[in-house]
């Protein structure tokens, strides 16, 4: 009979459109949304290859001039600046070499006539040329980022060669020393986080709509006390004056009720997962844990609501719909600052939430190696469903009501 | 006695919605409980399946108090409350096999049971549809049908045919009374005074959460002084001729309004042929004549002073 009851409840429950949407449609939605949203906002700019002209051995006063017609005074002052300090046509083999990657050169240079070199930037084809000789010139058309790296280039290059030469007039014997190496050679300093992450807000954002999607099982909670309760429905009434054991038909109810949420969240994840590439770190079984205890304490929580609040079922749901939506904003949902402040500012509250229990509990997970954090969050979790059990078994218990 | 409720006292604040109530219901019968909105048919109903709670008295069913956990009464009660209460989300077949389940634990018991409440309320071609897919009459029939799919012994119908096409309400009273010949023994709560005068066998009115009459029809008809009502239709009727009627004896009402004369007389009197006869004699035209005994509405309005529709 039970497994009767528990199989006619699960066909309810994926019939029902509107929690269907809500509960496997929307997280999706959201997610996709904020996907196409946000996700930009993390992705690291890759440095494409910039096309330049070089003009090889012309005269450079003739060249400035006729360059100065093609471009603006402002900016012939600008790259004035460089040309006035660089050197002889050796920049261009060092330009030529320069790399982005292994296999990226940095520049993708033209070799051309000083009036080629001019239309080349008219047309937008290149992104500046520069004038070789003792005195290289810079001209560009624009300010950018593109133009900004070939500026940067060039001043480092000759600020290099100014002071090698320097050396070499002064102090000869420093080049034995090393000194050369020094100044040709960069290092990087690469923060390296805990478990080789780099810190990404947007994932607190998935964790966000996952934790959302695991307490609205609260809704579904709800449904379930008001299925049963002669005070709440009609189905309520009928089902009460039945021989059924309530506490039986609850338990069944609940487990339907579980069943088909889980199932929604591990779609969830596995569209966020598989479909939106969100990178959830390597301890998925803990991660899906959490997930399972989350949703076990919204179903628990709703119903809790449903026996103890002595209000009308829509009113009931409001105050489900405002504290889901409420817990979630707290821990990140909209803004992910919101969530660092309440856990500076206001701890007990971010204990006490349970959104932000399963957000921190899967943060924990990605950033950190330990699992100490990760349980202290599902501890907390599963108090709060042992507290909802409680207060529903009593809220059952009580037979019947003043009023229906 | 199947029912037996004594003394029921239900409050709520100051509001008093059972005032002792006492009911008395025999295995067999169909029992109506008729009174106006807001009487307490429904409260009282609410008390006897033990789905709210009550200050005073007592209540007991097939021999035994009725309490919430009476699992072993509540298997032989069925139940079809005032508005439909049935799963959005399943089909009518569905919808009774899953409350028919509740009572029943043998599969192919209940599967037979569904089928049989199916035809009991003609809804053999709606099986696969979904409630909000009926007409408001169908929706009532499935309604009905999951509350004696199990097969009860006691059917309680809380106002079931309430904004029901006449149509689908002859189909529900016949269905009662198919039901009460089969076996089964029926609370039927009403404001509607036809169709508790149809179907039942025993009448107890009520009003202000106190049962003012209790008996069969003919019962209750018998406790009040109207015998006979005769309405004519006259286009005029002097002052003089009212005067003269209400000298007849055995009639103590005659009024005259919009070209119509009303005349009530006490039980026993065949008045009828002495006012024709007094109407030709004066030669007063008159039009259609009609008669009426009384009804349980002249019962509740003898007694209370009011309507029973009020």
């Amino acid at each position: 009979m039970s497994l009767g009851l528990y199989f006619m409840r699960v066909k309810c429950l994926l019939r029902n459109m509107e929690g269907i949407f809500w509960c496997y449609i929307f997280p999706i939605i959201l997610s996709t949304c904020l996907y196409l949203g946000v996700s930009k906002l993390g992705a690291v700019e890759e440095f494409e290859t910039i096309k330049i002209a070089y003009v090889v051995g012309e005269a450079q006063t003739e060249l400035s001039k006729e360059a100065g017609t093609a471009v603006s005074q402002e900016q012939a002052e600008l790259s004035h600046e460089v040309g006035t300090a660089v050197g002889h046509n050796e920049l261009l083999s060092v330009m030529k070499a320069a790399k982005l990657s292994e296999d990226k050169y940095m520049f993708d240079i033209t070799l051309c006539s000083s009036k080629e070199a001019v239309d080349l930037l008219e047309k937008g084809d290149i992104e500046a040329y520069i004038i070789g000789g003792d005195r290289p010139e810079l001209f560009i058309k624009e300010n950018g980022l593109n133009e900004t790296i070939v500026k940067s280039f060039v001043d480092s290059y000759m600020q290099k060669q100014i002071t090698i030469k320097n050396i070499l007039v002064s102090n000869p014997e420093a080049l034995n020393n090393g000194l050369i190496d020094d100044l040709i050679g960069q290092t990087d300093f690469v923060d390296i986080s805990d478990k080789h992450k780099k810190p990404d807000n947007i994932i607190i954002y998935f964790y966000a709509i996952l934790a959302y999607t695991c307490i609205f099982a609260s809704n579904w909670g709800l449904e379930e006390v008001i299925n049963i309760e002669a005070d709440q429905s009609m189905r309520g009434a009928r089902i009460s004056a039945s021989p059924v054991s309530k506490m039986r038909l609850f338990a069944c109810n609940m487990l339907a009720s579980y069943t088909c949420h889980i199932i929604s969240v591990i779609l969830l994840f596995l569209y966020m997962k598989f479909v939106l590439n969100v990178k959830f770190g390597d301890e998925l079984a803990y991660l899906i844990a959490i997930c399972l205890a989350g949703s076990l304490t919204g179903l628990l929580m709703g119903a809790s609501i449903g026996f103890w609040i002595k209000k009308k079922p829509a009113i009931k749901e409001a105050i489900i719909i405002a504290f889901s939506l409420g817990c979630s904003f707290l821990s990140g949902m909209m803004a992910v600052e919101i969530k660092y402040y309440v856990t500076e500012k206001f701890p007990l509250l971010a204990y006490i939430n349970p959104v932000n229990l399963i957000t921190d509990a899967m943060y924990s997970l990605y950033y950190f190696d330990g699992h100490n954090r990760y349980f202290i969050n599902l501890m907390l979790l599963m108090l709060m469903a042992a507290v909802f059990t409680v207060a529903s078994y009593f809220g059952i218990r009580r037979r019947n009501h003043d009023s229906i | 006695m199947l029912v037996n409720v004594k003394g029921l006292v239900k409050r709520y604040d100051k509001l008093v919605a059972l005032d002792y109530l006492d009911l008395q219901v025999e295995e067999g019968e169909i029992f109506g409980l008729l009174g106006p909105n807001g009487s307490g048919k429904t409260t009282a109903i609410n008390c006897i399946l033990s789905l709210i709670r009550y200050d005073k008295g007592s209540i007991e069913i097939f021999g035994k108090p009725m309490k919430p956990n009476a699992y072993d009464i509540k298997r032989n009660i069925g139940i079809i409350m005032q508005n439909v209460a049935v799963f959005e989300e399943l089909t009518v077949y569905e919808n009774i096999y899953y409350f028919c389940s509740l009572y029943i634990k043998d599969k192919i018991e209940v599967k037979r049971l569904t089928r049989e409440a199916i035809e009991f309320v003609s809804m053999e071609d709606y099986a696969d549809f979904y409630p909000k897919k009926l007409s408001g009459g169908l929706l009532r029939r499935l309604n009905i049908a999951c509350g004696i799919a199990h097969k009860p012994k006691l059917i309680i119908l809380d106002e079931p045919t309430v904004a029901v096409d006449p149509q689908s309400r002859n189909k529900i009273l016949e269905g009662i009374k198919k039901l009460n010949a089969e076996g089964a023994t029926i609370i039927y709560t009403s404001h509607y005074m036809e169709e508790v005068e149809q179907i039942c066998s025993k009448i107890a009115i009520i009003d202000k959460g106190r049962v003012i009459v209790q008996g069969t029809k003919e019962e209750l008809k018998a406790m009040i002084s109207l015998g006979e009502k005769i309405t004519m239709e006259l286009y005029e009727l002097p002052e003089k001729n009212i005067n003269e009627l209400k000298e007849f004896p055995g009639i103590y009402s005659v009024e005259y309004h919009e070209n119509l004369l009303e005349i009530k007389s006490a039980k026993g009197r065949n008045n009828l042929i002495h006012i024709l006869d007094y109407m030709a004699k004066n030669n007063i035209i008159f039009g259609k004549v009609y008669t009426e005994l009384p009804t349980l509405n002249d019962v509740f309005l003898e007694i209370t002073g009011k309507e029973l529709r009020d």
